[in-house]
């Protein structure tokens, strides 16, 4: 077969970034521990849902808040490669500053327009110490943070709902509720393989012709659990 | 063919393939691709369209082949004779009639279709029925359009969602006759099945004087997206002049299925599908004889 016309050819990047909740309450409980296990846990179970769609290139990296917020794996890394470090507890949370730095990393560029939709996947327990409607404007001001496929996970009972909710942005997708240590693992792996499945191959989304105004179609979540298994 | 046009300045060739990701999940080739027929009358009539193929929009390969059926029979109903037109009635016509009646004529269609097939509970998933249920069974057909109409004297560039249609000039330089649309950003597109669609059409009218384009392409965006970048996608436009003008259509028709095979595992893994049409002579005065 002679050359193929045209450039360089390639898969499409999916960024996806875990934001992570490191205040100090993270620490109380075994809170912290628990989300480092379920994403380690969850890295094996993520490569194998990249293997098996080689035409989607899966790039993935984490932003941590506390006092203030900092890349924590600043690397957009591929999957394959990725290695969990782990996060330790303190101090405030300064949601809105993560959100902030993440809507600098989602301009166009360093993004590429040709990039499937990124996943954004923001952890807490607590309720934001910032300024949060600030982050979470500059973040939907960019057509990716806007574009994005944005859940998130409640780490027990005193997580905000309303603001996790309101990153989400669609009423028909909730936050999922973790109050125990298998409930996280749970959700952890639902969003590292069921979602990140989803978000590889993506449909065509018409513009107003949809009920759903979702940009990826979210498979079913697991349960949030038993209440009696429930410690946090 | 009318009698005194010996032959058409342009010769057309295409493929569709269905992607790699389709390959793998089960999933039909949802592009449709017409190509015109050259041995009749104009106008000539190249039109690709691209089902969304997500499970709301799980007749979208019906309704990419209704699109490009549609687009066909609409075009042909230009208001004059296309060799001696009236160029700005001609204009006028393309950018409003046009939009409208595709549009009209694919939902048109679609009714059609599904009194002809009725849908049945076993093709679509719960959320898919309450969406039909709720009015949104043009979005079980959602499809992109892409269409060139050629005259001897004029071309016409229609487009709704996304793909690409590039013009390459006899120098090689890629143009895009349309505007970009910012609307289409990510996997969301403008859709034949959407509310008003046809205010969501592009339209650009170019008249075949001084320096036609040499070669027009028409592709579905799992061809686009399959490339590192922009630039690389645009080559394609002046590779493929190059290698006709080297090696013929003929060489190139040879090897269009197993490159676009190629380019879907090597990149986007969605159907790609491109249609072209290559202008017979690079001589603009030789091409006045036919206008």
């Amino acid at each position: 077969m002679p050359k193929l016309p045209g450039g360089e050819l390639a898969s499409r990047p999916l960024h996806f970034i875990w934001i992570a909740d490191c205040s100090g309450s993270m620490g109380v409980d075994g809170k912290i521990q628990q989300l480092n296990f379920a994403i380690r846990d969850a890295i094996p179970h993520m490569q194998k849902v990249a293997e098996d769609n080689p035409n989607a290139a899966v790039l993935v990296r984490a932003i941590k808040f506390s006092n203030g917020a900092q890349w924590h794996i600043a690397q957009p890394t591929p999957v394959a490669e990725f290695k969990w470090l782990d996060l330790e507890a303190m101090g405030v949370t300064d949601m809105g500053m993560a959100l902030s730095m993440l809507a600098e990393q989602l301009k166009i560029p360093p993004m590429s327009e040709r990039a499937l939709p990124p996943v954004l996947v923001l952890i807490s327990d607590g309720r934001p110490t910032d300024d949060f409607q600030k982050g979470l404007s500059a973040l939907l001001g960019e057509p990716w943070g806007r574009k994005a496929v944005r859940l998130a996970i409640a780490i027990g009972e005193d997580a905000d709902y309303e603001v996790l909710q309101r990153f989400i942005g669609h009423p028909e997708l909730k936050p999922l509720q973790a109050n125990s240590p298998e409930a996280l693992v749970r959700h952890i792996r639902w969003v590292s393989t069921a979602v990140l499945k989803s978000a590889s191959a993506p449909a065509s989304q018409p513009r107003e012709g949809g009920v759903s105004k979702l940009n990826v179609p979210i498979p079913a979540p697991p349960e949030s659990g038993d209440a009696a298994e429930d410690v946090w | 063919m009318s009698a005194g046009l010996v032959l058409p300045p342009w010769r057309a060739l295409g493929a569709s393939r269905r992607g790699a990701a389709h390959v793998r999940s089960g999933l039909p080739n949802q592009d449709a691709l017409l190509l015109p027929d050259l041995e009749s009358d104009p106008p000539w009539i190249l039109a690709l369209a691209d089902g969304h193929g997500s499970p709301k929009s799980f007749r979208s390969d019906r309704g990419a082949l209704l699109a490009v059926n549609t687009a066909a029979a609409v075009c042909r109903r230009l208001p004059c004779d296309p060799e001696s037109p009236r160029l700005s009635t001609i204009k006028h016509w393309a950018e409003d009639y046009l939009s409208r009646e595709i549009v009209r004529c694919w939902r048109e269609a679609v009714d059609e279709d599904i009194a002809a097939h009725p849908i049945a509970a076993e093709e679509c998933t719960q959320s898919s029925l309450a969406s039909l249920e709720s009015g949104g069974h043009y979005l079980a057909y959602g499809a992109t359009l892409l269409v060139v109409m050629v005259t001897v004297t004029f071309i016409i560039y229609w487009q709704v969602g996304d793909g690409d249609i590039l013009t390459v000039a006899d120098d090689g330089v890629v143009s895009r006759p349309l505007p970009p649309d910012e609307k289409l950003f990510g996997n969301e597109t403008t859709s034949l099945c959407a509310d008003r669609s046809w205010q969501e059409a592009r339209t650009a009218f170019q008249v075949l004087a001084g320096a036609p384009p040499a070669l027009i392409l028409v592709a579905s965006d799992g061809y686009a997206n399959s490339y590192r970048d922009e630039a690389g996608f645009l080559r394609v436009g002046s590779d493929l002049l190059t290698l006709i003008r080297a090696d013929g259509l003929e060489a190139v028709a040879a090897n269009l299925s197993d490159w676009l095979d190629e380019i879907s595992r090597q990149g986007s893994g969605d159907d790609v599908t491109l249609g072209m049409l290559c202008r017979t002579t690079t001589n603009p005065a030789r091409l006045g004889q036919w206008g």
